[in-house]
């Protein structure tokens, strides 16, 4: 039994911050759709951030958040500008294939910049576990869930309660009629993929100090990211948050109970089961695809 | 006079004789396949550095056989097939006599039928599987020990580690599953149960898991298999779950010095297989190479926390060298024949080829030295029970 | 009309003489590799540039194949080449089949996400089902074909075994994009609601398609195995289906040219940045080669070479060209017309 609230507690702390990690990529895959293959590549780009600010400028972690959030957003608008805009008519083939390239270039940018040794990055709190009977978190994953949570609940409220928000939903529900409405459609295409992106550097600044910054972490959290943003419906902040304490559940439980080297299989599976039966998502409404 | 310009001509005769013929300042080319890019950069990159190190000082010496010596390097980007290509291009293009390479186990796999087709040796100096020298590949030399070797080095310090039930986390590749299976089989042999066997992706970051279902099997000693990344996450990831038994690393590859600087407190008392002692270089086999090659290392600015993987490089470049050294030239056969020759100690310890394998095919290898060294108070030590 | 039949002689007339007019043994490997690669690109674009749905997971009949034909030529089975690879296209087969049937209702981005689970699932089999495929420590010493009393050993045979197959696949490709079958799949990659309409099963066609492409990728696994002689888990790696995405895209999905250049480019380019660049900037320069090459031609090369030169031709007037657009998520997608 108590095994199996440790693996429960383990699943959703690992959850949070999967939710982290898809609710950038809905933004961007679910409404831009844009099958954003550099997405972990952002996430990395924020850990790598944090660790500049933390370990070799000293600056408290906060600001290490902020520095990793101003530099995903940052990239990313800049990504928009300056190859997604000018392709924007062209197949969801292309554009996925220029996003390829951006990955791979930017993967062993940072193996050059940074080399392939693993950074530690520090952080403030205590490495000791808080103990609640059987049970043990650690306080950094503590932290990180919650702000997570924070950060998730910021992003719902910002497309949903605020004007610019309601603007990217309309520029994505319908283009043209946004358009006619006066929505400046180019800039709001820049802004989503700079949030999303800046989403992304946000989980790599909270995540890399739980595990450890290096050059290829980008490729599993991009993946986890797709299964996070599919399980939850393309484009939904709630499904994916969901969608991605779900998956971190799941994947706990079969590795604590099934089989350890199958672990990703369960989260694969799973995914196939959804798709099977629930293919718009297990969070949404009653909607056609597509 | 007359005698002078007789020893004069005498002496140019023997020279001219002597010299090799055609290009002899060309410099000696050895190829080298290594990971450079991908999950292991940081190892494959270690042993580039250690390999120049060798480079660097043969040629200061002189070079081998009045030649200096020119390393090709090729990245194997961690993939058997690129690991391959290298190999062909190296051997084709470049027209190396003798290959070091390549790291991974699959990957030395991988390149080992082109030494067959093309008939080029090839030192490997990292890979662990028994099967790279039981193929009956006779062009195979390997310097660095197979898990089953590993696993007898540590043998007789299984009693004085005080190990009564013991538990397996490796990483989910050859060199994780034969390391759960050599030991497993060293510790069953001395009467020590064997609990767990868990696994973990190479990618993977996430070890909770298994870590909870490894504290549930009551075991005192928990055998961790993989490298530094993953070791740091799995002894972070147990102190948050308070996992409180003897930790002993294998392989080699889990650079304590590293470990300390990104695990801190959570690496505290936990032991360690290595291979090469920079901490106490005076304490291996050859102390004076040993520390010369740490000095070295530092002065170049190179990470202190590579250097048990780095000398693998320097002792597989030594060992060509000291093949074509002793062949007389720089031709892949006699290189071959060479190697069974070579009897010479590196900075890892004494380096001498045995047959091992299919009979009439036998592949090199040689015995290395295996060190256990333990984390305490923050610094790396010899363990009690080793010192003399 | 002439340019393109001289072009293709000109292709055939270089592959089969290779062997005497490539500079080395080592280019001569590259050019295996490449042939291999077309036979998968060639597959892929079935799927993708045909259907329109996007495989992200080829990998995983790639490696099926390749296992296959690995696992009955190895001891005990020891069966003969000629008999794995057909085996082997089986075995992709009924992977693709079951991938096709369970995409009936799927499309676009789920599609996607099904193929992907799909391949990290066999990965995740290879790699911990050791009875079978030995896990990690793969499969060494896969024999070469044998035809007769030869063997198929060195590289001259081997090339013109793939470059038979090669054309082979070509041909099957050729066949079926023409037939109704192929102008079935057209149909329902352009507008599928209205395909359906008049009567084309959408899912029919799209297991259809599914199958023969995969079974395609497992004859293109089997050469593989044979030729580089070992089979290990990361014939799964996802890095494989990327580069087979590439070479579709990058060469123009859609059309048939498209496929064999995209691999031919794909395959020759890392070489080529061996041997030109330092290792540090390889992989850098790759990504950044594959960005330029979308940018400036995101057709793909095959059409725009194929657009620029009819603009040449042209005097004026004639109809415009189809424009590629994207309406929407990956379902209802334009690509340059079918050739």
């Amino acid at each position: 039994m108590e095994q199996l609230l440790q693996h429960l507690v383990n699943g959703l702390v690992l959850g949070g911050t999967y939710a982290l990690l898809g609710i950038g990529l809905t933004l961007i895959f679910g409404l831009m759709s844009v099958v954003n293959f550099a997405h972990g590549e952002f996430y990395t780009l924020g850990a790598y951030a944090a660790f500049a600010t933390l370990a070799l400028a000293g600056l408290p972690f906060f600001v290490a958040l902020v520095a990793a959030i101003a530099a995903g957003a940052l990239l990313g608008a800049i990504c928009e500008r300056t190859l997604l805009r000018p392709l924007r008519g062209h197949s969801i083939d292309t554009i996925m294939l220029v996003m390829i390239g951006v990955w791979i270039a930017m993967q062993n940018a940072e193996l050059l910049a940074w080399g392939g040794v693993a950074r530690a990055i520090p952080h403030p709190f205590p490495t000791a576990p808080l103990t609640l009977g059987p049970l043990n978190i650690a306080p950094l994953r503590l932290f990180v869930v919650v702000t997570a949570a924070a950060l998730i609940a910021l992003a719902w409220l910002g497309i949903h309660t605020t004007r610019l928000g309601t603007a990217m939903r309309a520029t994505f529900q319908d283009r043209d009629t946004a358009a006619l409405m006066g929505v400046p459609i180019g800039r709001i295409h820049t802004i989503t993929f700079a949030f999303g992106s800046a989403l992304a550097a946000a989980a790599g600044a909270l995540l890399g100090p739980v595990f450890l910054a290096y050059p290829s972490m980008g490729d599993l959290a991009s993946l986890k990211a797709f299964s996070v943003v599919i399980l939850g419906g393309l484009g939904n902040l709630a499904g994916a948050t969901l969608g991605g304490l779900l998956l971190g559940v799941a994947e706990e439980l079969g590795a604590g109970y099934v089989s350890s080297g199958y672990r990703d299989a369960v989260g694969f599976v799973a995914i196939i089961l959804v798709l099977l039966f629930r293919p718009a998502g297990l969070f949404a409404r009653a909607e056609r695809i597509g | 006079m007359l005698k002078r310009v007789m020893s004069t001509a005498l002496v140019a005769l023997v020279m001219l004789t002597l010299a090799p013929a055609g290009d002899a300042q060309a410099p000696i080319k050895i190829g080298v396949i290594q990971p450079l890019s991908g999950p292991v950069a940081a190892s494959g990159n270690y042993v580039r550095m250690g390999a120049e190190i060798a480079r660097d000082w043969i040629n200061a010496r002189g070079g081998v056989n009045g030649r200096k010596i020119e390393l090709v390097i090729e990245d194997n980007k961690s993939d058997p097939k690129e690991a391959a290509s290298a190999a062909e291009k190296l051997i084709v293009r470049d027209k190396v006599p003798a290959i070091m390479g390549a790291w991974g186990s699959s990957m030395t796999l991988a390149a080992m039928p082109k030494l067959e087709e093309y008939g080029v040796p090839m030192v490997v100096e990292t890979s662990s599987a028994a099967s790279v020298t039981k193929r009956g590949n006779p062009w195979v030399f390997r310097i660095s020990p197979p898990s089953e070797m590993e696993a007898l080095g540590l043998e007789q310090y299984v009693d004085r580690l005080g190990v009564k039930k013991a538990d397996f986390l490796a990483v989910n590749t050859d060199w994780g599953r034969g390391s759960i299976q050599a030991f497993g089989d060293m510790l069953k042999k001395k009467g020590v149960q064997v609990g767990a066997a868990e696994f973990m992706e190479q990618s993977a970051t996430d070890m909770n898991a298994q870590i909870t279902k490894i504290k549930a099997t009551g075991g005192d000693t928990l055998f961790l298999t993989t490298a530094v990344e993953q070791i740091t996450l799995v002894l972070k990831q147990g102190q948050e779950q308070r996992l409180t038994r003897k930790i002993v690393t294998t392989g080699g590859s889990s650079s304590p010095t590293q470990l300390i600087k990104q695990a801190g407190a959570a690496a505290e008392g936990s032991y360690h297989i290595v291979f090469f002692m920079p901490w106490f270089p005076e304490a291996m086999p050859d102390g004076k190479l040993a520390k010369a090659f740490v000095d070295e290392w530092n002065k170049r600015g190179n990470p202190f926390e590579g250097l048990t993987e780095g000398f693998r490089g320097h002792d597989g470049i030594s060992t060509i060298v000291e093949a074509i050294k002793l062949a007389g030239k720089d031709e892949p056969k006699a290189i071959q024949d060479a190697l069974w020759k070579v009897s010479f100690t590196g900075v890892n310890g004494p380096i001498k080829f045995e047959k091992d394998g299919p009979a009439g095919k036998e592949s090199g290898q040689s015995k290395p030295s295996i060190f256990v060294v333990q984390v305490r108070d923050g610094k790396v030590a010899l363990p009690d029970f080793m010192k003399k | 009309m002439i340019a393109r039949a001289a072009v293709t002689a000109l292709g055939a007339g270089a592959a089969l003489t290779a062997p005497w007019w490539v500079a080395n043994p080592y280019h001569l490997h590259v050019l295996i590799m490449a042939a291999i690669f077309t036979i998968l690109a060639l597959s892929l674009n079935l799927l993708l540039g045909y259907t329109g749905q996007l495989s992200l997971g080829h990998a995983a009949f790639f490696g099926i194949g390749a296992y296959t034909s690995a696992l009955l030529s190895l001891p005990p089975l020891e069966w003969s080449f000629w008999i794995a690879l057909p085996a082997a296209a089986a075995a992709a087969a009924l992977a693709g089949w079951g991938i096709g049937r369970l995409a009936l209702k799927l499309r676009g981005a789920y599609f996607v996400l099904v193929t992907i689970s799909f391949a990290g699932v066999i990965s995740l089999i290879s790699i911990n089902w050791m009875a079978l495929t030995n896990g990690p420590l793969g499969l060494p010493g896969v024999p070469a074909p044998t035809l007769g009393p030869w063997t198929l050993r060195t590289k001259t045979t081997y090339w013109y075994l793939v470059l038979a197959a090669a054309a082979l696949a070509f041909v099957v490709c050729h066949r079926l994009v023409r037939s109704r079958i192929g102008r079935a799949l057209v149909a329902l990659r352009e507008n599928e609601p209205l395909a359906e309409s008049v009567g084309i099963d959408g899912t029919r066609y799209l297991v259809l398609a599914a199958v023969v492409s995969a079974a395609m990728a497992g004859v293109g696994g089997s050469l593989y195995a044979h030729y580089t002689r070992f089979v290990s888990p990361e014939v799964f790696l996802f890095s494989y289906t990327v580069t087979m995405v590439i070479m579709v895209i990058a060469g123009g999905q859609g059309t048939l040219a498209g496929p064999v250049v995209g691999a031919l480019l794909f395959t020759v380019l890392p070489e080529v940045l061996r041997e030109a660049v330092a290792w540090q900037w390889q992989m850098l320069a790759y990504g950044i080669v594959l960005v330029v090459c979308v940018f400036f031609l995101p057709r793909g090369i095959v059409p725009s070479i194929v657009a620029a030169t009819r603009r040449a031709a042209r005097t004026a007037g004639g109809p415009p060209e189809m424009r590629s657009g994207s309406v929407g998520p990956l379902k209802m997608r334009r690509g340059p017309a079918p050739e």
